[in-house]
């Protein structure tokens, strides 16, 4: 068998075209398990993609009075979420060449870059429940900062560098590596991440539009046509990312490609999906076990999370653990 | 740095002592007292476990003696007396605190922090020795005078000073597994009686008092 | 195997379940022999503590001289306040009382056991139980009366003396870590063995353990500031009761400082356990000292009197010179008689005008022809007046402060220690020496409420004046064998 190799640029561009085409499958899945958890039928797996397809089709309407921000941001976004999958490890061990552009500080910061668009565009249109969603989503993340922080540092202490490819290898080498205490905490101080920022129970609910609690959906509330599907499917994105990094660097780093062999490469996307739509699943079940939490009780469940961040940090660096 | 996976021992201590700090941690949230008490019963049987696990890795066969012992009172025995008191007094919320929880978690965020630099700062050298296991019960011991502390109510401030009590049991078992099983027994009993009087003096102030809130208890002063 | 060790052991458990049974005019009986037999027993083993080093009974017992110095005061205090008892306690009639008087005998004697093993026991391990044991049964004992100040008292008293007791779990668990070093992973934590060895302890540890061990203990002592417990305590309690927890139970948390202190300066040298008590210690004085001036409780005052006292202990230990702590040793025997003679006294006062409240209480020395004025004397004593036995030890404490490096400690002291007198002087001459009010009276007639709280009065009082005029030649050798036993090495 002629042992073609995929060159490094084709592997980074298939990372990024996996995360764009695979972010709607995965969202389906989810919706679709989680109406079959509550005894409906559940929509189609396949129906975020015709609801983009249709919203690519439909009008664009301006509300009065906002300017070129309120257009743009949902650009900004998507561009964001683009070039982010090109510095996490999606379907490889090894690092690709763009993937040293930016460490995982650095991926953190331009997913905030795109929070942030979209919050401004929120607030440029002017309606009441958008510049809620927009300035609830803000302070939130803001809270969420300095978790995010910790778990870096987590990341960056066990293994000495701040390469999320460093980190993954690590966890590979041993199973003993699983159970370390500062690994574990950090992995579920970062799952509890995941769940605040994607909007899910017990921080939001992710389908409906109740007011009173709506953070994250309430920011696109105004945008139509084309700029918003690139909002639903910029935050499918995001959320897929947000899997990709659980999955790939802390919880489940196996079936990535090891080598640049198209077989290799070519196994390790559905292997993604995979375990994706599986950490979806799980957070379907908690959709469907918890209920939301008052908004000022988020603080409390933003506290636990920077707890357990801490405590990662403080068990490897005192204790070796 | 050290990456170096630490020896099933280390490691095993670790994530045990790690699950005793969680627990206090949530001790801190529970509204309810009746989730304190089963916290704190979780909490026991967390610590039985690291005794058998010291036994079984430092083949100090008295400790599993210990470890039925402390399984019998401080899981069983204790909780049911607090339970019991609980369902005479009919009261089920626990006292409100002077600060919100997230508050009340960055304090003891802050204090458990103290703790494992104070441990820290001792250099303790050995690497049979887990010291993060010790810094973790000192940041129990630590998270559990902030609880007796903050809280308002009899029930919590008695949990707040048994978990001290398994806070303390870690580091012995951590550092002092070779005591001799007598002075082990000599301790539980202690606790025992501890308990016997805490459940007293609480039935007692309930009796007069017919709540169990502290807010009371402040004739004294001077 | 020493014999008397042993029946001190014994005689008060079976006091203990013979005043359960017994009616109250027989409970009284057995109380006070039992009191007087131990007295007469730890007295006896004076002597052979001085000849022989140490005296043991089995593996658990051992009593050196630090111990019978301790146990002196211990046993003192039993035996007068028994007496004191049988005629303080007023009891309602029929079965409340009885059961009042059961619980309250029972209680008294095993009380007075705890406090009498504790310092009988061989090692730190064993001390630590001895000690909860003593709190545990002091709290019921604080709340026997059932009022709502007592059921307070004793809240605060459990929870903040076990918090305080878990500290010193802890620190005698981080003094076995230190000793794993030298003895391997299995020893018990007998005082021979750890003095043998304590110069090996890894340094930072013994530092630790020995904070955490003032800290804690520090707490049942009334340190400051973790005394919060005790003003409420010793006041709610029932005056015979609160005589003992302020004479002899306070004591016997200093005991159990001081073992923690031999091993430390053993290891670490003198300075920093030294330095550790001073701190303790001055906080304790002044603070007691400045609460001392604005009381109006007759025992709360007594109380923080204690808190006081107990601040000279510290910062005696903090001396460098032999004279302060052979002064520091005598002061726990001295201020166990003169603070248990005050309480006998607080308690007759009570009994006559019925509250505690010293605005309201006129004229002691007159209504009460014995004990108003050995109350009087007992309050001087306290204050350090010759030739009552506090002044020959707080003498020797301050000669011994002056020669040490710091001397200005000792001026401090004296300083605090006036501020104090002027607190309890106030008392004495508002209550006792002013005349009752022409025009109203009190409606009281002259007369003491009972002969046998001026007999236990009398007792403590004698025994201020033989310390302080004379100290026996034998009591005088073991304080100075105990005095050798905390210096370490020299």
């Amino acid at each position: 068998m002629a042992q073609t190799e995929l060159s490094a640029p084709v592997i980074q561009a298939l990372q990024d075209l996996t995360i764009l085409f695979g972010a709607p499958l995965v969202s389906g899945v989810i919706s679709h398990v989680e109406g079959r958890i509550q005894g409906r039928r559940g929509p189609r797996i396949l129906q975020p993609y015709y609801d983009l397809a249709k919203l690519f089709r439909k009008e664009t309407v301006v509300p009065e009075g906002s300017s070129w921000v309120f257009l743009v941001g949902p650009i900004i976004a998507f561009s964001c979420y683009l070039v982010v999958p090109l510095l996490i490890p999606v379907l490889t061990t090894y690092g690709l060449p763009l993937g040293y552009m930016g460490d995982i500080l650095g991926g953190g910061f331009i997913l905030a870059l795109a929070g942030f668009s979209v919050a401004i565009a929120g607030t440029e249109s002017n309606a009441p429940y958008a510049q809620l969603g927009a300035s609830r989503a803000m302070t939130f993340g803001a809270l969420i900062e300095p978790t995010i922080l910790f778990v870096v540092f987590a990341v960056g202490i066990i293994t000495a560098t701040d390469l999320p490819y460093a980190l993954a290898a690590t966890v590979r080498s041993s199973s003993s590596e699983i159970v370390r205490p500062a690994h574990i905490l950090a992995a579920v101080a970062f799952f509890l991440v995941v769940l605040a920022d994607t909007g899910r129970i017990p921080v939001e609910t992710h389908s409906g539009t109740l007011e009173f609690g709506m953070i994250d959906e309430g920011r696109t509330l105004e945008h139509s046509g084309a700029p918003f599907a690139l909002l639903k499917w910029g935050s499918a994105m995001k959320q897929l990312i947000l899997y990709t990094i659980l999955i790939d660097v802390f919880v489940a780093p196996w079936g990535l490609a090891a080598n640049q062999r198209p077989v290799s490469v070519a196994l390790a996307i559905p292997a993604l999906l995979g375990k994706a739509m599986v950490v979806g699943c799980i957070f379907a079940v908690i959709d469907n076990s918890f209920s939301k939490l008052r908004l000022f009780k988020i603080t409390e469940f933003l506290a636990a999370a920077f707890l357990l961040a801490v405590l990662a940090v403080l068990v490897f660096y005192l204790g070796g653990g | 740095m050290p990456n170096a996976a630490p020896s099933t021992f280390t490691g095993a201590a670790d994530v045990i002592a790690v699950l005793v700090l969680l627990t206090e941690f949530a001790m801190l949230r529970a509204p309810l007292l009746r989730s304190q008490v089963r916290l704190y019963a979780f909490q026991s049987l967390v610590v039985t476990s690291l005794a058998i696990v010291v036994a079984a890795t430092r083949h100090v066969d008295e400790l599993y003696v210990l470890a039925a012992l402390s399984f019998i009172l401080k899981v069983v025995i204790v909780p049911r007396i607090v339970l019991r008191l609980l369902s005479r007094a009919e009261v089920s919320l626990a006292g409100s605190s002077a600060f919100g929880v997230a508050t009340m978690t960055m304090i003891a965020i802050a204090v458990s922090i103290f703790a494992f630099f104070s441990i820290g700062a001792l250099h303790l050298q050995s690497t049979a020795l887990p010291s993060a296991a010790l810094a973790i019960s000192v940041a129990v011991v630590l998270v559990a005078f902030v609880l007796i502390i903050l809280r308002s109510d009899v029930v919590s401030q008695a949990i707040g000073f048994f978990s001290l009590e398994n806070g303390v049991s870690v580091a012995s078992l951590v550092v002092a597994s070779g005591l001799p099983l007598i002075v082990d027994v000599a301790f539980l009993f202690d606790l025992l009686v501890a308990v016997v009087v805490f459940g007293v003096l609480m039935r007692v102030h309930h009796g007069r008092t017919k709540t169990l809130s502290t807010d009371s208890l402040d004739r004294l002063k001077g | 195997m020493n014999h008397a060790l042993l029946a001190i052991v014994i005689i008060p458990a079976i006091a203990t379940i013979a005043t359960w049974w017994t009616p109250v005019a027989i409970s009284k009986v057995i109380t006070i022999c039992s009191g007087i037999a131990v007295f007469a027993l730890a007295l006896a083993l004076i002597p052979s503590a001085t000849t022989h080093g140490y005296l043991a009974a089995g593996p658990a017992f051992r009593a050196d001289a630090l111990s019978i110095v301790f146990l002196v005061p211990t046993t003192f205090l039993y035996a007068t306040t028994s007496i004191f008892a049988a005629g303080y306690l007023h009891l309602p009639a029929g079965d409340a009382g009885r059961r009042y008087a059961r619980r309250f005998y029972a209680g008294l004697n095993i009380f007075c056991w705890s406090m009498a093993v504790a310092p009988l026991v061989n090692g730190l391990a064993l001390l630590w139980v001895a000690i909860e044991v003593t709190t545990v049964v002091s709290a019921l004992l604080v709340a026997i009366d059932d009022t709502d100040g007592a059921i307070e008292a004793a809240w605060k008293y459990i929870l903040l003396a076990s918090l305080g007791l878990g500290i010193a779990l802890l620190a005698t668990i981080f003094m076995y870590y230190a000793g794993t070093k030298v003895f391997g992973s299995s020893y018990d934590l007998s005082y021979g063995k750890l003095l043998s060895g304590a110069h090996g302890f890894p340094k930072e540890i013994v530092r630790l353990a020995d904070v955490l061990a003032v800290l804690g203990f520090g707490t049942k002592m009334g340190l400051v500031p973790v005394h919060t417990w005790l003003p409420d305590a010793h006041s709610e309690a029932p005056t015979p009761i609160s005589a003992l927890l302020s004479g002899a139970l306070l004591a016997m948390s200093f005991y159990a400082i001081l073992r923690f202190f031999q091993v430390s300066v053993r290891c670490l040298g003198p300075t920093f356990p030294r330095n550790v008590l001073l701190i303790f210690g001055l906080a304790s004085l002044a603070l007691a000292a400045l609460y001392l001036l604005s009381q109006r409780d007759l025992k709360r005052l007594l109380a923080y009197s204690s808190v006081e006292h107990m601040g000279i202990l510290a910062i005696g230990m903090s001396f460098a010179a032999p004279l302060a702590i052979v002064g520091v040793l005598l002061h726990v025997i001295a201020h166990a008689a003169a603070k248990g003679t005050a309480f006998f006294g607080a308690g007759s006062v009570v009994r006559k005008f019925k509250t505690k409240d010293m605005a309201r209480i006129r004229g002691g020395v007159g209504l009460l022809p014995w004990s108003g004025p050995m109350l009087v004397l007992a309050v001087l004593a306290l204050s350090a007046m010759p030739p009552f036995g506090i002044f020959r030890s707080e003498f020797l404490i301050v000669a011994g402060g002056l020669s040490d490096p710091h001397d200005v400690l000792a001026a401090v002291l004296v300083v605090l220690v006036t501020v104090a007198f002027f607190g309890l002087s106030w008392f004495t001459t508002q209550t006792m020496l002013t005349p009752v009010p022409e025009r109203e009276g009190l409606g009281l007639e002259r007369g003491e409420t009972s002969r046998l709280i001026v007999v236990a009065m009398a007792v403590g009082l004698v025994g201020l004046v033989v310390l302080g005029v004379h100290v026996p030649g034998q009591l005088s050798d073991l304080l100075h064998d105990a005095a050798t036993q905390l210096e370490a090495v020299r």
